[in-house]
């Protein structure tokens, strides 16, 4: 339990806020701007700890897509995939320079749950989720003609015999999920990391795994190929979308929280301290691409889920995660394979 | 024949033929960047239309496709050229054809090994892309039997090939090989993630990056070994060389339409192993150079310049890139890493994939796959007069040549991650390859494993897990056993072959 | 000179070249042992499985080195790593330039670093000679390359005075 007593602890931050708080009295002062002339100069560079071509990658061209015209820069995506995102988080927080002109988009759940399994090189507070783009709820789902219909045929075949269920990597919200299911109704599930979404999926479509477990706007995108059997949210906000499925807390009367993974915009601490001016360009600029209709259109139209398009500022993400946390620390011995 | 409510027919595909000819003027520009980014190490069709995929977005919807098919199958072709001539293969799918084809090279017989890779590679692409328009429906099944217990065996038909390359020297063979599967397993596991011999260097926490191990133990090491003569020629290369002619480019062709029935088969075992999400290019050029190698009259020539082991990997390869679009357009999910990231264009354009694209819209559910016919046409017509003039490279004096391959190299080994880590890496294989040649190690033995071994313990412990532990599963399905038969049977049947003919010539000497 | 029946003689085994591998490999596989000592068994099974094969193949060989230089058959030298001796310099020089070219690219950048690396290592290779050649033939290069990867493809490659340059120019 030791390992987060030090960061993102309730110190940590409220002084981050505070900063931040501080940076943006600074900059609304009528010298303020002054300090972030030329700024941005040259690209913006956004760190992915993800492989080209996954859900991220088309998140991230959708919104940067509108945000240059806001900011008036290009974006350049710096793809470091690798153990599941820590080789992208190290890249970026060992190597990018601390100026505002690099960022990183990277998925909180998974990504925050790697840290459970083992910590990074760096301080966790030397990094800031200053603004999240989506909440996007794990779900399981099963191929469209699975004899799986409901959620409950699961869990009956689950007590019979143990059933594979793929995921993207065991360090996952949608995997947590999936395990306080078993847990809840005594269903025997094996947990097969597959690297990935599109593998995730692959496994099911392809009838090697029984179901999967993934983030929902990934499943809802393959359209009529799968089918939706339960979601971890409070509520199936896209109903519609994920074939009426109810959530775990409504059917199974459990209190889950949420669990989601949410795709943010991070940056270096001491950017937001040292360059307070060129971070509320960037965050101000930011926020104005969630009003921009061109902005709901790019979503529709790869797919996405306009509903779960749900700007967030850094309280926000940092109430995320420490939710994140005690979820991810309760599950930790069948994360890292290890008894606690 | 009727597929999903479309009447497909002989008409149909003509008039498609013509209209996606139309499009030539998509089709050459793709093409020839296909080749330049497919030669050079590092670039692949896949990383290109990342790069260019404002363009692809801003495209029409069929402008699109047809612009990344035509770049994909050139880039295929492409990544041949400096594998052949160089021993540079540029990307894993390409590192089978160094074997035979490099010596050929060497040996003065480069514009015939040229000729017989682009004749090799468009008819095993035609074919297998024709095959893959008519029996889509029943192809895109493949997907659905092969599983991880099979993808094993398949993984064993190209591992095998170690043992095969350690008969001359079975225990030094066997040292490179199990060397290469075990700098292959560096990098997290696969279930926990756990760092495994990564030196405590975060850019081996993914594994061996394949390009910096392909460039530094096959070209790199090469370049440190060539400096000692003029030219990457052998004597009797030279001579050869001297007077060059279109006669060796025909005598090429002459040599693939000869051994017409492996361009066929071998280009199947690309398309099977294409269809196959998670399988790729790799694994289908060393599959069919084993299994070519297996049946081979003259097992014994290969890797000295064989045609045979030339174009075993150059159709294989191709005929994956067709593959990999069957699970694409039918089921919607992508069999390789260019089909990942055409799918995320085809999204951004609103594509429903699935039986349905191809009543809706079959000028895209087919015209994929014409596409890519049409652009191996026009491929083989402009490329294999070049093949003359391409060759002259291995006339180039290594004083010049040798600088040339190790930046070219270095900076393909860069260009994938974008970590100058990759480059002292390619260095370092660069030595490895060197000490190993030096001391007669086969390098191909340590590349199969870097490049098989982790792709096999991925789908030994998916498969492992899902059974509990139960070692039993790997002998659990019906067509996973036959394929163990198979394995079992051309791996011994070249021992079995020799024997026989001994025995045979033992009973004549009688 | 070598005289002729020295030049005759068979050569013996420069077994000292051929353990380099098998005993790099032995070293590499205790390592890899070493880090996945307290790891879960799915990290363990195939690593143990092959290294333990690996380690009693090397062995093996290690006890045949033995014999073969008891029986005369081998020595210990490495000579076949360094032959022919007139090209070990150069090839030295080139594996140096190598080096550097890796070691300086963060600092000069992708262009001029690669013009250094090839007129050097051209020079060093035509031992002095063709200079202008050369010179010629790395300008091409290096440019074309700056034109291809940094310009066309726009790759992240490190960048210095002469691209910083350009960047002010275009």
């Amino acid at each position: 339990m030791s390992l987060f007593d030090k960061p993102f602890d309730r110190r940590t931050m409220l002084s981050g806020s505070a900063t931040v708080l501080g940076a943006a009295a600074a900059s609304s002062l009528p010298f303020g701007n002054a300090f972030a002339a030329g700024f941005p100069d040259g690209a913006i560079s956004v760190t992915v700890p993800t492989r080209a071509g996954g859900g991220a990658d088309r998140n991230l061209r959708a919104f940067t897509g509108v945000w240059k015209k806001y900011l008036d820069a290009t974006f350049k995506p710096d793809f470091k995939p690798g153990a599941s995102g820590r080789v992208g988080y190290e890249f970026y927080m060992g190597k990018k320079k601390r100026d505002g002109h690099n960022l990183l988009f990277g998925n909180m759940g998974p990504e925050f749950l790697n840290w459970i399994v083992k910590m990074p090189t760096f301080p966790l507070e030397d990094l800031t989720y200053f603004a999240r783009v989506d909440t996007d709820p794990g779900a399981i789902f099963v191929r469209a003609d699975s004899p799986f219909k409901t959620i409950d045929d699961v869990v009956a075949a689950g007590k019979k015999r143990t059933l594979n269920v793929s995921t993207s990597r065991l360090a996952h919200p949608a995997s947590v999920g999936l395990l306080a299911l078993g847990e809840h109704t005594g269903a025997k599930f094996n947990l097969i990391p597959l690297s990935g979404g599109k593998n995730t999926i692959a496994g099911v479509v392809t009838g090697e795994m029984d179901l999967g477990t993934l983030t929902s706007g990934s499943v809802a995108a393959k359209g009529k190929a799968l089918r939706t059997l339960l979601v971890f949210n409070d509520e199936n906000v896209a109903a519609d979308r994920l074939n009426n499925a109810p959530t775990m807390n409504q059917h199974f009367g459990t209190s889950l929280p949420p669990l989601l993974s949410s795709r943010a915009f991070a940056i270096h601490t001491s950017v937001i301290k040292d360059h307070p001016d060129r971070f509320k360009i960037l965050n101000d600029t930011l926020k104005k691409v969630f009003d921009d209709p061109e902005y709901k259109a790019a979503v529709i139209k790869a797919k996405g889920i306009w509903e779960y398009i749900n700007y967030g500022d850094m309280n926000d993400t940092a109430k995320y995660l420490k939710g994140i946390k005690e979820v991810g620390l309760r599950f930790k011995p069948l994360l890292t394979g290890k008894p606690s | 024949m009727e597929f999903c409510e479309v009447d497909v027919s002989i008409q149909m595909f003509a008039e498609l033929f013509v209209h996606t000819l139309g499009f030539w003027w998509i089709i050459l520009p793709a093409m020839l960047l296909g080749l330049i980014v497919g030669a050079i190490p590092g670039f692949s069709a896949a990383n290109t239309i990342i790069i260019l995929l404002p363009l692809t977005f801003a495209m029409e919807v069929e402008q699109g496709i047809v612009f990344m098919v035509a770049l994909y199958a050139s880039s295929r072709m492409g990544a041949g050229i400096p594998a052949i001539l160089v021993n540079i293969p540029g990307t894993a799918g390409a590192a089978a054809t160094p074997l035979d084809g490099y010596p050929m090279a060497r040996a003065g017989l480069g514009q015939q090994a040229l000729a017989m890779s682009f004749v090799a590679s468009t008819a095993g692409g035609l074919l297998t892309t024709i095959i893959a328009l008519i029996a889509m429906p029943w192809l895109a099944q493949v997907a659905f039997f092969m599983h991880s217990v099979e993808m094993i065996v398949v993984m064993l038909f190209g591992i095998s090939l170690i043992a095969t390359i350690a008969a001359k020297n079975t225990l030094k063979g066997l040292i490179a090989g199990l060397l290469g599967l075990m700098i292959g397993a560096v990098g997290t596991d696969f279930v926990y993630e756990t760092p495994r011999a990564t030196f405590g260097f975060l850019e081996l926490y993914d594994g061996i990056p394949l390009v910096p191990a392909l460039v530094g133990l096959f070209a790199v090491s090469e370049a440190f070994l060539v400096i000692e003569g003029e030219s990457i020629l052998t004597r009797r290369g030279k001579e050869l060389m001297a007077n060059p002619s279109w006669q060796a480019t025909f005598e090429g062709v002459r040599m693939c339409a000869k051994r017409w029935w492996h361009v066929i088969w071998c280009s199947l075992i690309g398309l099977v192993i294409g269809v196959i999400p998670g399988a790729g290019a790799s694994i289908a050029s060393f599959v069919a150079y084993q299994q070519s190698r297996s049946f081979s009259k003259t097992p014994e020539l290969y890797g000295t310049g064989h045609p045979e082991g030339l174009i075993a990997p150059e159709s294989a390869n191709n005929g994956v890139t067709s593959g990999t679009l069957v699970p694409l357009m039918v089921i919607g999910l992508p069999g390789g890493a260019t089909a990942a990231i055409m799918l995320v264009v085809l999204e951004f354009h609103g594509v429903n994939f699935g039986p349905q694209l191809f009543s809706e819209q079959p000028e895209i559910g087919f015209g994929i796959f014409m596409a890519m016919a049409v652009t191996y046409l026009l491929m083989i017509f402009t490329i294999l007069p070049l093949s003359r003039y391409m060759t002259k490279v291995t006339i180039v004096s290594t004083a010049f040549m040798a600088p040339v391959i190790i930046s070219f190299t270095l900076v393909g080994s860069f260009v994938p991650r974008e970590f100058g880590f990759d480059m002292g890496l390619a260095l370092g294989f660069g030595v490895l390859g060197y000490i190993a040649r030096r001391t007669n190690y086969h390098v191909a033995a340590i590349l199969i494993g870097i490049i098989l071994g982790p792709l096999l313990e991925g789908f030994f412990l998916r498969a492992i897990r899902m059974a509990n532990g139960d070692l039993g599963v790997l002998f659990s399905s019906n067509i996973g056993n036959a394929l163990w038969v198979a394995l079992v049977v051309t791996v011994a049947l070249p021992y079995l072959l020799d024997y026989l003919r001994k025995r045979r010539r033992q009973q004549k000497t009688m | 000179m070598l005289d002729e029946t020295e030049a005759d003689r068979p050569r013996k085994r420069a077994l000292g070249a051929e353990l380099v591998i098998p005993v790099g490999a032995l070293v590499f596989t205790l390592y890899y042992f070493y880090t996945i000592l307290e790891s879960p068994w799915t990290a363990q099974a195939s690593a143990f499985f092959i290294g333990t094969i690996l380690i009693v193949l090397v062995l093996i060989f290690i006890g045949l080195t033995f014999r073969w230089v008891a029986k005369g058959e081998g020595d210990w030298s490495f000579h076949t790593l360094f032959e022919p001796h007139d090209y070990v310099k150069i090839r030295l020089g080139l594996l140096a330039l190598t080096v550097g070219y890796i070691a300086v690219i963060s600092f000069l950048g992708f262009t001029i670093t690669t013009f250094l690396f090839l007129v050097l290592a051209m020079l060093l290779l035509n031992r002095g000679r063709r200079a202008k050649l050369s010179l010629t033939l790395a300008a091409i290069l290096s440019v074309g390359g700056y034109l291809l990867f940094i310009v066309a493809f726009d790759t992240n490659f490190p960048e210095g005075p002469f691209e910083f340059l350009m960047n002010g120019i275009l």
